[in-house]
Order: C-alpha cells, then structure tokens, then sequence
C-alpha cells in the first residue's frame, strides 16, 4: 500500500514538475525563435532591397537560411506562392504564420507583429519595404527584450514552481 | 492586316494574371471572342473592359458579353489588388524601373499599363502607388504583316532598302509592322539577311521579359529593350554594327539628330512617327528640317480602313518634293 502510495506521489510531483519544466522551456524557445526571426527578416531584407529577388524565391532562400520553427514560416508562404493560384502574399503569410504557430513558442503579440507585415510584403518600392522591415524588426527586438525579461523573472519559478505545486498536491492530498 | 491571333494567346498568357473573380467571368467566353481581343481595361469602381477590334465590350456579372458597357461587372479594389499582385509576382520592389515608366511587360511581350497616384520628383517621377487602372495590351504576331510595305522599301534599281518613315494615327498597327519589317529584313526574305537593330525604349517593339525578346524579331536582330532612342541608335552604331536600325515613334529633338547621325554613318533607318498624313507630319516640329535633308526617302502612311496595317498613301519624298 506504501509503495503504491510513493508511486503516486512521485507520478504527481514528476507531472507538475515536468509541466514547470516545459514552461521555463518555452520560454527559453520564444526568446530564441524571435532572435531567428529576426535573422531570417534580415536575411528577406536583403534578398528584397539589395538583390531585387522575386518574393516567392525571396521566401525560399530565407527558409533555406532559417532554423526550425521560424523556416516554417517561409516554406509554407514561398510554397504557396508559387503554386500560383492566385494567392496574394498576404494571404500565403498568414499561411505562413498558421504553420509556423502549430510548432512554435511564440505568443499572440508577437505572431501581431508578423501579420501587420502581410499587408505591405512585397508590395511597394525598395525603399517602402525596407521602412517598412525596420519597423518589424523594431518591434520584434521590443518582444525580445520583454521575452528575455520574463525569463529573467519567471524562468525560476516555473522550474521550481511544478515541482512545488506537485509537492502542495500531494501534502492536500494526504 | 486581319487582327486575328491564336484563340489561346488570351486565356494561356494573360487572363492568368486577372484577378479570380475576372478570369472567371472573361475565360468563358468564345474562340472567337479571344482571337479579336486587344485590349482588356480594369478601372476601380467602373465596368470592365474589353476592346475588340474597334468595338467596347464588356461582361456581364453572370459571364455574358455585351456592348451595353453599363451593364458590366464592376471592378472592385480587391480585383485591382489581386491583379497587381498577380502581374509582379506579389513583387513590386522588383519592378521599379517599370512601374517609373508606367507599364509591366509579361511573359510574351505582351505589355500591362498602370494608372494610379503617381510621385514625382522636379519632371521626373519616382514612383507609382494606390494603383486604380490597368490596361492589358495584347502583343501580336502576324507573320507577312509588312510584305506589302517590305516591296515597296526595296530601291527599284539595286534592290537596296531606302530609308523609311512609317507615318501612323495611333491604333493603326504601326509597331506590329516594323516588328515585321525586323523579321523580314533579319531573316532575308526575299533577300540576304542583314544585321538589324531594334531600338524598343517602349518594350513594344519585340515585347521583351527580362531583357528575352518574346515576339519573334528575327534570327540577325539585336534589341536594345526599354534605352532611349536617341542613345540606342548610337549605341548601336558604336557596338553592334547593324545594317538597318528599326526604332518606334521618333519626336523629340534629339531623335532626329540621332536619325541624322545614323543615315550619315550609312545605315539604314525605318522608323514610325505619330500623324495622320503629309501634311500633319511637316507641321511636327523638328521633322520638316529632317525631310528637307532629305533623309528619308519614303513615307508610308497607315491608317485603319481595312483594318490596322491598312495603307492609305505611300510618299516618295524626292519625286513628292520635285513635283
């Protein structure tokens, strides 16, 4: 009876605690997907103002240079483009970004600012688009500053916290 | 000329670029219908418009033609959105140096004019932006447009080609026949090709994507597409060693000069020009000098009575002059 007893209690201190654990982890992972976003809009950037690429290539090349979450933005926005139907970049983004968000750490302020961009990719001067990157990657920087504050203050306590709530279930339960 | 094409020009190159709800409504339409089709105009807020020979058309919301303009679908902002993104390949930052001089050439020459709120800097404009029209242009091939005109070029005594002033109102199948002539004179018909330069600053001429002529211009042409004709016809005579040099509606000073600096150099020059006769040609400034010089020898003039490519006069200028 004792040892099924300290199976349960283990079984509930070990699922509280890992949920904690997977919390301090996402938000380790948001910190990073938005530092690679970051990156690969850099990269888009360039491929748009400097090289004059066409968006659906654009797209691709950037996926080829991204990690995984963030490359599942742009697989899926290129791919969309290019099966020319018909879709508007504004639509294969939110594509795009529905994709990405599936496999992802990002929260809704931060897929905000990518949708903001929807309407506007590709679809002016080089000059306009690159305006319009600075002040993406102005206010992804912004989510990633207020990203790694939250991990600062609340890294600790989702670690340890599941493991103490585990702990406070059980003692309620005994 | 009989302004006919293959019937799926239209529907295979550019209603693919319409935007879904357009393409919906135009692609149900005849062979027939397609084979007459030269323009194709998307105003926002207005019907739909389609040009055929020298009629108006439009479509009706349910898909059916008619000529009762008002009864046409109306173009909405999304229409003009999607075809926009459609025609750039949701690209505009890649199409600047078009959209500066207000058309996109696409695939198979064929050429997409833009309206919109235009930004300009001192005469020269920047940009385009808030698109609220585009024209399609269909491009034609019509193989043996300028045979007629063709014979009339050769010098009835050594054979050689004179030089030749295509005299045209707009809409008379002008570029379609030195586009022709290109063909004829670069491919020998008749006669031993000769190298030929087309000076295309419109992309009209030999309606090139990314810089590929897509109209057959002929196997001996070089295309200098979207230069200044002025600077192309030097261009030209500098590096490219052409034998004649075919460029569109000359009019400013400076292409007369640069005609001048071509026949001197003994080239050969054809090359069309905006006016509906003789008359209204000498009252074009600048020409009546050019003409006086005698430098060119023969003038056609075009005009639609049978159709576009029709000719209405052919000039001799120095028997014309001597009368």
């Amino acid at each position: 009876m004792i040892g099924l007893k300290l199976v349960g209690i283990s079984l509930i201190i070990s699922g509280f605690g890992g949920w904690g654990l997977a919390g301090a982890r996402r938000m380790d992972r948001r910190v990073g997907e938005l530092r690679d976003l970051r990156i690969a809009l850099g990269f888009l950037e360039k491929e748009i103002t400097t090289m004059y690429t066409p968006l659906s290539l654009a797209l691709q090349r950037t996926q080829e240079f991204s990690d995984l979450p963030v490359a599942h933005l742009f697989r899926d926005s290129a791919s969309a483009l290019e099966m020319k139907q018909g879709a508007t970049i504004r639509e294969a983004w939110r594509q795009g970004i529905a994709s990405m968000l599936s496999h992802s750490a990002l929260l809704p302020g931060d897929i905000k600012v990518l949708e903001n961009a929807a309407g506007q990719l590709g679809m002016s001067n080089a000059s306009e688009q690159s305006k319009m990157f600075a002040l993406i990657q102005e206010e992804l920087k912004l989510q990633e500053e207020k990203a790694r504050d939250q991990v600062k203050s609340s890294r600790q306590l989702w670690s340890y916290g599941g493991f103490i709530m585990g702990a406070v279930v059980v003692i309620l339960l005994l | 000329m009989e302004l006919t094409s293959d019937h799926k020009t239209v529907p295979k190159e550019i209603l693919l670029y319409l935007s879904p709800r357009l393409r919906e409504i135009i692609e149900i339409q005849s062979e027939a219908f397609f084979c007459k089709l030269e323009e194709i105009r998307v105003r926002y807020g207005q019907p739909l418009l389609i040009r055929c020979g020298d009629e108006d058309w439009t479509v009706k919301p349910s898909g059916q033609a008619t000529r009762d303009i008002h009864l046409g679908y109306r173009v909405n902002e999304e229409d003009i959105y999607r075809t926009i993104a459609s025609i750039s390949d949701n690209s505009l930052y890649a199409f600047e140096e078009d959209i500066r001089r207000g058309f996109i050439t696409i695939p198979g020459g064929h050429r997409v004019g833009l309206a919109g709120s235009v930004i300009a800097e001192g005469d020269e404009v920047k940009n385009m932006k808030y698109f609220s029209g585009i024209c399609f242009r269909v491009a034609r091939q019509i193989p043996g447009a300028a045979s007629g005109i063709f014979k009339e070029m050769c010098d009835a005594g050594n054979g050689d080609l004179v030089n030749t002033l295509i005299i045209s109102p707009p809409r008379c199948g002008k570029t379609t026949i030195l586009r022709d002539l290109a063909l004829q004179i670069s491919s020998g018909k008749g006669r031993a090709p000769e190298n030929v330069v087309l000076v295309d600053e419109r992309s009209e001429l030999a309606g090139c994507f990314r810089g590929v002529p897509q109209l057959n211009v002929g196997p001996q042409t070089d295309v200098l597409d979207a230069c200044p004709k002025a600077v192309g016809m030097m261009m030209a005579i500098r590096s490219l060693s052409p034998r004649v040099i075919i460029c569109d509606e000359i009019g400013r000073q400076e292409d007369y000069i640069a005609v001048q600096e071509c026949i001197n150099a003994g080239v050969k020059v054809i090359c069309s020009v905006h006016a509906g006769s003789d008359d209204e040609l000498r009252r074009r400034p600048f020409i009546k000098d050019l003409l006086g010089g005698g430098a060119f020898k023969l003038g056609i003039v075009l005009s639609r009575s049978r159709g576009p490519g029709s000719i209405r006069e052919i000039i001799r200028w120095e028997e014309h002059d001597r009368a």
